[in-house]
């Protein structure tokens, strides 16, 4: 790595008054730097070259503010750099603000590093106070569910920033004031083709405030109807019987027959977790059962191939055509487990996970024996071929 | 009147006695009291229709101060709100409608009052049901003063009347940025976003239901030209503007097809095909003799003729076979084909789908009709002449 005395030359070249081609050029290098695990370190090591580089992030030319933003996502991805970057909160709070600016145009790289600093539950607290008394997760809501605030940005990234922060119970609990009206603005980007990293945030979003089942009955009462956005990535265009059909919310009848599910595994595992969190209540568990959820449930598991989610799937399925626990034990989350039983279920668990990944292992090598078989065949065909052709 | 200047107590007797006899001049009477009470603007109950100066003189003073033109417009504009609100009150909403649009003409340079004018007549609007000109109300106040809580309620009601439900959202969502806890405003998003997801789901249902029918009519028109049965064309093809590049070809010819198929018979009854994929079809027998017909609603193309003439004439007799000679073993069957002036026999134990699939076959109406006579009979030796016999 570079010397004590090479790092003050960068550091004396990183000053607004700097010449431009030679700030662009150390700009540049830095963020070469940064694009490796040890690069950062050596940054984390370097606070005033860090300081430098924010400041420079309002530097006049386009080019090298980006390139600091750029850097400055890629030391946040490391967690061994959030103590450092946060030591002046100031400068955190002078680049929060930009945010709100619509003509601002490195707002997506913002919120890129917002949502990386607030990964880890200390950084994740911190960030959260500053948030909400600088710019409100209100406001940050808004601007996530605004069509065109700014025509520069499209502010995925506050989707996972939004679920990074429901880790805290004081985030969950801004996010489902009854007296406002927060949660139910994400409902819709469950199924927002556009970004995967927005469906993923808005998911994970729903998936943390799922936790708290004293929420439950307000989520899935109709004023709220959190249950339908949850459904409708994992239902398909089957057709179902009348019955069935009947039970369904209203968004769930009726799908076109180019219906497609939800094509991220991990997205659909996280929504088949949400799903299974809020059947912890009785009231959840009959709520489920008029909507006619097992249906949907049915022809889902019948689509899945990935073996992590048609395991959450059947978790799911389980509870949904169990019979209902003995009195005292309705709400699962709720329970006191023994714990010798708790054990037990632990290495259960990591057996089960164990078998998944040795499938999951053989079902790849399958594929990869398939797909070297076939690329056989083929070069063979297309010798053939190409011997005709001759 | 007695001369009340002596001291003596005798005059005032006197004038005491003539109380008790005499009424006074412009006396109300016991009959039309009420009547006259409500003429005099302070016991007036509620306004009269046209402030007329002859019969409320009183009323009409008032009224001239109301409108008094010396007055600032600020003055005006508020007296014309009070008034508007006054009649708003009656529930005569289209006073108060007249009132506040004279309030919003002073165009007083007081856009409270403004505002309050135009939700004000929203309001009124929306109570006769003028949703569009309620919504039209509700957004120039909301353009002047754009955190007004009432317009705000006002437009999004307006929209969800209108069914115009995403922009009722739109409406509700914008209000809450800035009274974020108003509970008539949440109450109102969550009301416009079910129904806006009702409305969703219905174009969805309506929309399968046209693809299911499409599809039907589709398999139908395919079996029939899958047999080789030629339809006949009777009406020109119906010009179809709304059709895109792509569906006009064969949704019009399908839609012409159709129309070819449509019985003239006031039964509505139609070609259709079964979910064995056998076609059954309404079909007219036609008895020049006697210039009468029967109708089978629906003769399954795998069934014969006999079978149909079994039922029709087997048992009894038609009451318009005077000569009673229609019986089934003496009838002979055959089928025009008027292009060629050639009548085609037709054997009684023939399927139906043969004959429609012969060559000269065209059904015509969605219905093939078949001419029944008598074997040999004289009317059938009028009838055949000057006409080619041909057998299938």
């Amino acid at each position: 790595m570079l010397s004590d005395f090479e790092a003050a030359e960068l550091l004396s070249f990183l000053t607004p008054e700097a010449r431009p081609d030679v700030k662009g050029h150390t700009t540049s290098y830095i963020l070469g730097l940064s694009g490796n695990r040890d690069g950062c370190r050596f940054l984390r090591t370097k606070p005033d070259i860090i300081t430098a580089l924010f400041a420079l992030t309002s530097d006049p030319s386009i080019a090298i503010a980006k390139d600091c933003y750029f850097t400055l996502i890629n030391l946040s991805a490391d967690e061994t750099l959030h103590q450092v970057l946060l030591t002046d909160i100031k400068v955190l709070q002078v680049m929060l603000k930009k945010v709100l600016d619509p003509e601002f145009v490195f707002s997506d790289q913002i919120c890129s590093i917002l949502s990386n600093l607030t990964r880890h539950l200390k950084t994740c607290k911190i960030m959260f106070k500053v948030l909400q008394e600088d710019v409100g997760v209100a406001k940050l809501v808004e601007i996530f569910c605004a069509e065109s605030f700014n025509k520069k940005a499209k502010f995925h990234h506050l989707g996972p920033l939004l679920s990074n922060l429901t880790q805290l119970p004081e985030a969950r609990s801004f996010m489902m004031d009854k007296d406002r009206c927060v949660i139910q603005r994400l409902f819709s980007y469950t199924q927002y083709q556009a970004s995967v990293v927005r469906r993923g945030g808005v998911v994970g979003t729903l998936r943390n405030c799922c936790f708290d089942h004293a929420h439950h009955e307000w989520l899935l009462s109709d004023d709220v109807d959190i249950l339908p956005f949850l459904m409708l990535p994992l239902a398909g265009p089957e057709e179902l019987t009348e019955k069935e059909n009947d039970g369904l919310p209203v968004d769930l009848q009726y799908l076109p027959e180019d219906k497609k599910r939800e094509e991220d595994p991990d997205i659909r595992k996280m929504l088949l977790e949400t799903l299974l969190l809020l059947t912890a209540t009785k009231a959840g568990r009959d709520i489920f059962e008029k909507k006619s959820v097992y249906p949907i449930m049915r022809e889902f598991h019948k689509w899945e191939t990935d073996v992590h989610v048609t395991a959450a799937c059947e978790k799911l399925v389980e509870v949904l055509i169990g019979d209902e626990p003995e009195p005292g034990m309705e709400n699962l989350l709720e329970v006191d487990i023994p714990e010798e039983v708790e054990e037990k279920l632990t290495k259960a668990d990591a057996r089960e996970q164990e078998e998944l990944e040795k499938e999951q292992e053989r079902m790849k090598q399958e594929e990869e024996e398939e797909k070297k078989k076939r690329s056989d065949t083929e070069g063979a065909e297309k010798e053939q071929e190409a011997g005709l052709i001759r | 009147m007695a001369a009340p200047q002596d001291d003596s107590d005798d005059g005032m007797d006197e004038f005491m006695e003539k109380f008790k006899t005499t009424t006074y001049k412009n006396a109300f009477s016991k009959d039309n009291w009420e009547e006259e009470f409500d003429k005099i603007p302070m016991f007036m109950k509620k306004a009269p229709e046209e402030i007329d100066s002859q019969s409320y003189p009183e009323l009409a003073c008032l009224q001239a101060m109301i409108h008094d033109e010396d007055a600032p417009p600020e003055e005006q504009a508020a007296n014309l709100k009070d008034e508007g609100n006054e009649f708003f009150k009656e529930k005569n909403y289209k006073k108060a409608i007249l009132s506040y649009t004279a309030g919003l003409n002073k165009k007083c340079g007081d856009q409270n009052i403004n505002t309050v004018l135009l939700t004000n007549r929203a309001a009124a609007h929306f109570h006769l049901g003028n949703m569009r000109s309620a919504l039209n109300d509700a957004a120039a106040a909301k353009k002047i003063k754009p955190d007004h809580l009432k317009a705000l309620i006002r437009g999004a009601q307006s929209c969800i009347e209108l069914r115009s439900f995403a922009e009722g959202v739109q409406w509700c969502d914008e209000g809450l940025k800035i009274h974020p806890t108003d509970k008539k405003l949440q109450e109102l998003r969550a009301t416009a976003d079910k129904h806006k997801r009702a409305a969703e789901r219905d174009s969805r249902k309506a929309k399968i239901k046209e693809k299911k029918l499409h599809g039907e009519k589709e398999a139908l028109l395919a079996a029939i030209t899958d047999r080789g049965i030629k339809l006949f064309q009777t009406s020109k093809p119906r010009h179809r503007e709304s059709d895109g590049e792509e569906e006009s070809s064969s949704a019009a010819l399908s839609q012409l097809s159709l129309d070819c198929l449509s019985s003239q018979e006031a039964t509505g009854a139609r070609v259709f095909l079964d979910e064995q994929h056998i076609l059954h079809w309404p079909v007219l027998f036609l008895y020049p003799e006697h210039q009468q017909t029967d109708f089978i609603s629906a003769f399954c193309e795998n069934d014969c003729f006999v079978n149909h003439l079994a039922l029709m004439f087997g048992e009894e007799l038609p009451p318009w076979d005077t000569d009673r000679k229609y019986h089934p073993q003496n009838l002979q069957l055959y089928f025009e084909d008027e292009v060629k002036d050639t009548l085609y026999q037709v054997k009684p134990e023939t399927l139906l789908l043969k004959v429609l699939q012969h060559k000269r076959f065209f059904v015509k109406a969605g219905s093939p009709s078949f001419i029944v006579v008598v074997k040999g009979s004289p009317f059938w030796e009028q009838f055949s002449t000057g006409k080619k016999i041909r057998g299938l």
